[in-house]
């Protein structure tokens, strides 16, 4: 049950400088990292450590029903909870007769969840678990995750995405080259922004600017999707594309505040026009969908959901 | 070793056999065999017959089943993270030697029944069967650890058909020379001494085929621990 150290002894590539993290109990970690380093750490892991990684490319029983795949597993692993409750838990009961040829990514990946909760290990690793899963999958996944802070189970989740690290972390690091940094989570947004509030707030300001190679270009507010905070900057983000201001978050704040725009996070401000949907993971977990060709999903501080529905003036 | 991830091992192994094409075929094939070589010889089944379908069995069923069972795992990654200790790995072949077995006593007693089970029916006959079955699961499990894909595993299963499985059709295919080096390697291979059973009354045969276990059993434990190894 105790929580593992990550040391300068387990990460020998040599691709990023060695860092030392303890990845506690009763919270999971995440770290955010781009994919080629991400693979990095993982040889690193599984060369160097005992600790499992969970990258769901397990092979499964193609042939048989997801319930006897599930039930092959529960009996392997010697599970105490019943089989009827891992069903469910993983929202596997009505497609329990399927055989797992004709069952979709998305409950495939349930599948896998649903053993590697039963396997029942300590200390765990997850590599991109939700990518490209559907609500449904990222729900049980939020809530397995839950479960198994519970136990307690040390957690360390890899991904490539920042609001998904944002999403399932409770301690969100990145990880560059140049070494690991934390990344401000809700928990700390009490305590300001150490900047100079000494930006002058345009009262009329049409076009927010952003740099592109040695092009400055100008954006109407409406268009944009969603601001990012990537070390401490802020990104204007319009479908797939980034674009990089030359202001801190809290800058943008102020100026886009009248039209429209509002701080739902930490890193993130959104453009509360083209907000489609609110996901409620869990009790404490919120997204919002944006309406946008790729349906992004930024996080939303529990802090900020009363906030956000008295905005929409929804009870 | 713990009988509760065997008997996991094993239920899903059967529920998987029943859904398996490949393997059901492996397992029907003989009898079909066997129904053909009935009406061909007009029910006249003598011992070198009997053997061959004997011998086509144990290779196809016994050896094939669990090379072919523990191939896909293998290959398709299904055992990931399943395996942490070499128990574990010991609970899955025991497991999948079950089914196994259940799996070469049906077609064996179906082909038996319609062939007349007469000539078998004795203490030596019987023994010289179970060291066959033994022989040939035991050659099956060191090569399923030994493959990776299951492309590999239907040329290791013409190789071990040819030379154990059929080995009384070596002797009749060339004109070898009846005092030959290869005609007296081949006269002791396993098959021909479960034959040899039949032809005198003294345990020597039993005793040869008590060899080829015991070789058979080397090689797995061998394979099992280079298995281990590698992982």
């Amino acid at each position: 049950m105790a929580p593992f150290v990550i040391n300068q002894e387990i990460l020998t590539s040599g691709a990023f400088s060695p860092f030392y993290l303890a990845v506690g109990d009763f919270q999971a970690t995440a770290i955010y990292s781009d994919p080629d380093i991400q693979h990095e750490l993982v040889k690193d892991l599984r060369s160097n450590t005992d600790i499992p990684v969970f990258d769901h490319q397990d092979g499964l029983y193609m042939r048989l029903t997801v319930e006897s795949n599930i039930a092959f597993f529960h009996k392997w692993f010697g599970c105490r909870e019943p089989l009827s409750e891992i069903l469910v838990r993983f929202e596997l009961q009505h497609d329990a007769k399927k055989p797992l040829h004709k069952c979709s990514e998305s409950e495939i990946r349930r599948v896998c969840f649903a053993k590697y909760y039963m396997s029942g290990v300590p200390s765990a690793v997850f590599c991109e678990p939700i990518h490209g899963a559907d609500i449904k999958t990222i729900r049980t996944f939020v809530r397995m995750l839950q479960t198994m802070k519970e136990q307690p189970t040390a957690v360390l989740i890899l991904v490539s995405n920042l609001e998904h690290a944002l999403l399932v972390g409770d301690v969100v690091y990145k990880l560059q080259p140049s070494g690991i940094k934390p990344v401000e989570t809700e928990e700390d947004a009490a305590t300001p922004e150490p900047e100079s509030a000494a930006a002058p707030a345009f009262a009329k300001l049409f076009k927010i600017s952003a740099k592109v190679d040695e092009k400055m270009i100008l954006f109407d507010p409406p268009e944009i999707d969603y601001i990012e905070s990537q070390d401490g900057k802020a990104m204007i983000v319009i479908n797939n594309e980034k674009y990089a201001m030359d202001a801190t978050m809290m800058e943008t704040e102020k100026k886009l505040e009248a039209y429209g725009f509002y701080r739902c996070h930490r890193s993130y401000i959104v453009n509360l026009q083209k907000v489609r949907e609110i996901i409620t993971w869990s009790k404490n977990a919120y997204s919002l969908r944006i309406d946008n060709k790729i349906q992004s999903t930024i996080p939303l501080s529990r802090t900020k959901i009363q906030d956000i529905q008295e905005k929409f003036n929804l009870e | 070793m713990s009988i509760r991830r065997i008997s996991a091992i094993f239920e899903k192994d059967i529920k998987d056999l029943m859904k398996n094409a490949e393997l059901l075929v492996m397992l029907t094939a003989p009898i079909l065999l066997t129904l053909l070589l009935n009406r061909s010889t007009n029910g006249k089944i003598t011992i070198p017959i009997l053997y061959m379908v004997i011998g086509g069995i144990f290779t196809l069923v016994a050896s094939g089943t669990i090379m072919t069972m523990m191939a896909e795992e293998k290959e398709k990654k299904t055992l990931r993270g399943l395996i942490q200790s070499p128990a574990l790995l010991l609970d899955i072949i025991i497991g999948k030697s079950l089914v196994t077995l259940i799996g070469t006593l049906i077609t064996l007693t179906v082909s038996l029944l319609i062939m007349g089970i007469g000539p078998l029916m004795n203490f030596r006959a019987a023994l010289g069967l179970i060291m066959l079955f033994l022989f040939f699961l035991l050659i099956g499990i060191s090569m399923g650890l030994f493959t990776n894909s299951l492309a590999s595993v239907s040329v290791y299963l013409i190789l071990l058909t040819f030379l154990f499985g059929f080995t009384p059709l070596i002797s009749t295919l060339g004109s070898l020379d009846k005092g030959s080096i290869a005609v007296k390697i081949i006269d002791k291979f396993p098959i021909v001494q479960a034959m040899a059973i039949h032809k005198t009354s003294s345990w020597q045969p039993c005793g040869i085929m008590a060899i080829w276990v015991t070789g058979a059993a080397i090689i797995t434990y061998v394979c099992f621990r280079k298995a281990m190894t590698d992982n």
